[in-house]
């Protein structure tokens, strides 16, 4: 390692002052304008951030505070009215109800099948890194593209999933997977869970290829059965990556909106309803009542900040 | 560790079945993206292989051929008007043209801040960093009415200007990328060595020129590889081009007008979908080895 080490500097000694112009110090200019200091690095991004991202989010939070009046399409400060509007509105918790359920088992599915799949193809031998680049795949389809599939394939005169369900005698004939309103959501999900176990087979993958070999030969030795060297030794040392991909993937999963807008548009009804999508359903429906849009889009923001923070705390990670 | 050899082949007959479970989709997709509509709605031949394969979808919607020209041609014989709106070309030069330009504005954007990041010591750092990753928590939603009415305000949506609604959607796709882009190319900056700039600006350099002449050159696979993440979500983003946008049309929004009150048109959502996930297929096997890296923001290294 201090070998490289040496050469890199090396190296990169010879390219700076290969680079090195006559002119190095440039006098007449204040130090905040020199590369010296942070500023002109972090400018770009902060204006952006700032103009596109903070400033509207303030303006959010502000129009929330505004009651709109439908019928003369006029706004008046009222500070309470929307929040308590939203806190008595019952399609509110029946959207929050669906995200945390969607969220729910959305994650447990991804986490177990992406583990197990990860241990499955984590193997040296010939062939096995072809089949881990096509588990990739899934990653790289637009979700809304995605969901434009799924809706076919669950189709249930003629989709491949709902003629192979249909077939196995579990559901009766022609029956709409995405129609009724009890499978609706599981239908969605459906697609949610393809299209993502394959990030969290990525990353544990990379988990498990971090793990040192010896705990593992001296528990070969010991007699411990490979289940047991699983719970015992794979999962404790794997923790901080399986906290570090469910909370990404949490993050995301609490906006969920393609699959849903997509697929069933929130329905039937208000079954497969989350919040994004209950916010966009308000603001882009006809008379659009902007404060309350913008009221329920900061409630999702609210409980993805809770949310992540009370996992960060607890599982003590940080990206 | 070492299995017996009927345990192997269990294995590997399992590890094929789950990855050809996990890919079934995409080739069952492709397949109907080569199917007549004939064979596509029919229920008994839908799990066959029993029709002869068009490229009629694709000529259609990448080509601008027109559909019942071609069915003249052919002779299949099924003309039916409105083909025009099937005719994906803009919107997929609309989709290179935005997510291209993100990409370049989100890596230069992202490389300079990760660089100050990385390597200068000062006062709000941490702030700082809080700060970008707070704008990776933050849903897209949350944003959307206040830029509606911004962008609105401002001349920026593309009914008022065409390009001006280009530049928007950009802009706003820097913005939700920038958090990935600037912590994984921290995480990259962080890994080389800080006696390099050190060794660099003792022969002279300026902060500048050590970050371009030197340290910049060293991370270029990371550059890469945040290009490519940038692009695909690009790429695939839904939300904000469906509501900010209504003469834009990026791929995955106009594949949703395909749905229409006469009938779902199967075969071009078909062909457009598979046409839209080479590119970002052909980029993510490039940068395999820092994937996973990338879709942790830097936290995982393989």
């Amino acid at each position: 390692m201090p070998d490289t080490r040496h050469f890199v500097m090396e190296m990169g000694a010879k390219r700076a002052r290969m680079a090195a112009s006559p002119a190095q110090k440039t006098p007449w200019l204040p130090r905040w304008m020199t590369s010296e200091h942070p500023l002109p690095w972090l400018l770009p991004a902060t204006a952006l951030m700032i103009v596109f991202g903070l400033f509207p989010l303030v303006w959010a939070i502000i129009e929330s505070l505004y009651k709109r009046n439908a019928a003369t399409r006029k706004l008046t400060f009222d500070p309470a009215y929307n929040w308590t509007k939203a806190f008595y509105d019952d399609r509110i918790w029946n959207a929050v109800y669906n995200t945390l359920i969607y969220t729910g088992v959305a994650l447990f599915f991804q986490l177990v099948l992406g583990m197990l799949i990860a241990l499955l193809l984590d193997s040296d031998r010939k062939g096995y890194g072809v089949l881990r680049a096509l588990m990739t795949l899934p990653l790289v389809i637009p979700p809304a593209v995605t969901a434009m599939m799924f809706l076919m394939m669950l189709n249930g005169s003629f989709g491949v999933i709902a003629q192979g369900i249909i077939a196995l005698g579990l559901l009766p004939e022609n029956f709409s997977i995405l129609g009724s309103s009890n499978t609706a959501l599981a239908g969605v999900l459906l697609a949610e869970v393809w299209q993502w176990t394959p990030f969290m087979v990525l990353i544990m993958l990379a988990g498990l290829r971090s793990l040192p070999k010896e705990p593992f030969e001296a528990a070969a030795i010991d007699g411990a059965t490979p289940v047991q060297a699983f719970f015992k030794l794979t999962l404790p040392m794997m923790s901080k990556v399986i906290a570090i991909a469910v909370l990404i993937r949490g993050i995301d999963l609490l906006r969920a909106f393609d699959y849903v807008k997509v697929m069933t548009d929130s329905g039937p009804g208000t079954a497969t309803e989350t919040l994004s999508s209950y916010a966009g359903r308000i603001y882009f429906g006809g008379n659009p009542d902007a404060p309350y849009a913008a009221t329920i889009a900061l409630i999702t923001l609210i409980i993805v900040i809770v949310t992540s923070s009370i996992f960060m705390k607890a599982c003590k990670v940080r990206l | 560790m070492e299995l017996s050899k009927p345990w192997q082949i269990v294995r590997d007959l399992a590890a094929v079945i789950v990855t050809a479970l996990f890919t079934f989709p995409i080739f069952w997709w492709a397949l109907t993206s080569i199917k007549p509509s004939s064979a596509i709605f029919d229920k008994d031949r839908v799990v066959w292989f029993d029709f002869v394969p068009t490229w009629i979808n694709y000529g259609v919607t990448l080509f601008g051929q027109s559909r019942s020209q071609i069915a003249i041609d052919s002779g299949i014989g099924m003309g039916v008007a409105g083909e025009a709106a099937y005719d994906s070309r803009r919107s997929i030069m609309e989709s290179i043209v935005i997510s291209v330009g993100a990409t370049t504005i989100t890596v230069i954007v992202a490389v300079l801040a990760a660089y100050a990041l990385s390597r200068l010591r000062f006062r709000g750092r941490n702030a700082f960093l809080n700060w970008v990753l707070g704008q990776r928590f933050m849903p897209p939603i949350a944003i959307l009415v206040p830029l509606v009415l911004m962008f609105k305000f401002a001349g920026m949506r593309d009914t008022d200007n065409y390009y001006m609604g280009l530049v928007g959607l950009m802009v706003l796709y820097s913005l939700i990328n920038l958090p990935i882009a600037l912590l994984l190319m921290k995480s990259f900056f962080d890994d080389v060595p800080k006696d390099v700039d050190e060794a660099a600006m003792i022969d002279g350099a300026t902060r500048w020129q050590s970050f371009s002449k030197v340290v910049l050159p060293m991370v270029r696979g990371g550059v890469a590889a945040s290009a490519v993440l940038v692009f695909i979500f690009s790429w695939t983003e839904f939300l904000l081009s469906l509501f900010l946008t209504t003469g834009i049309r990026t791929i995955p929004v106009k594949i949703q007008t395909f749905v229409t009150s006469t009938g779902n048109e199967w075969g071009f959502i078909a062909a457009l979908g598979t046409a839209a996930a080479l590119p970002s297929f052909i980029f993510i096997l490039l940068v395999q080895r820092h994937l996973v890296r990338g879709l942790t923001l830097g936290s995982l290294k393989e």
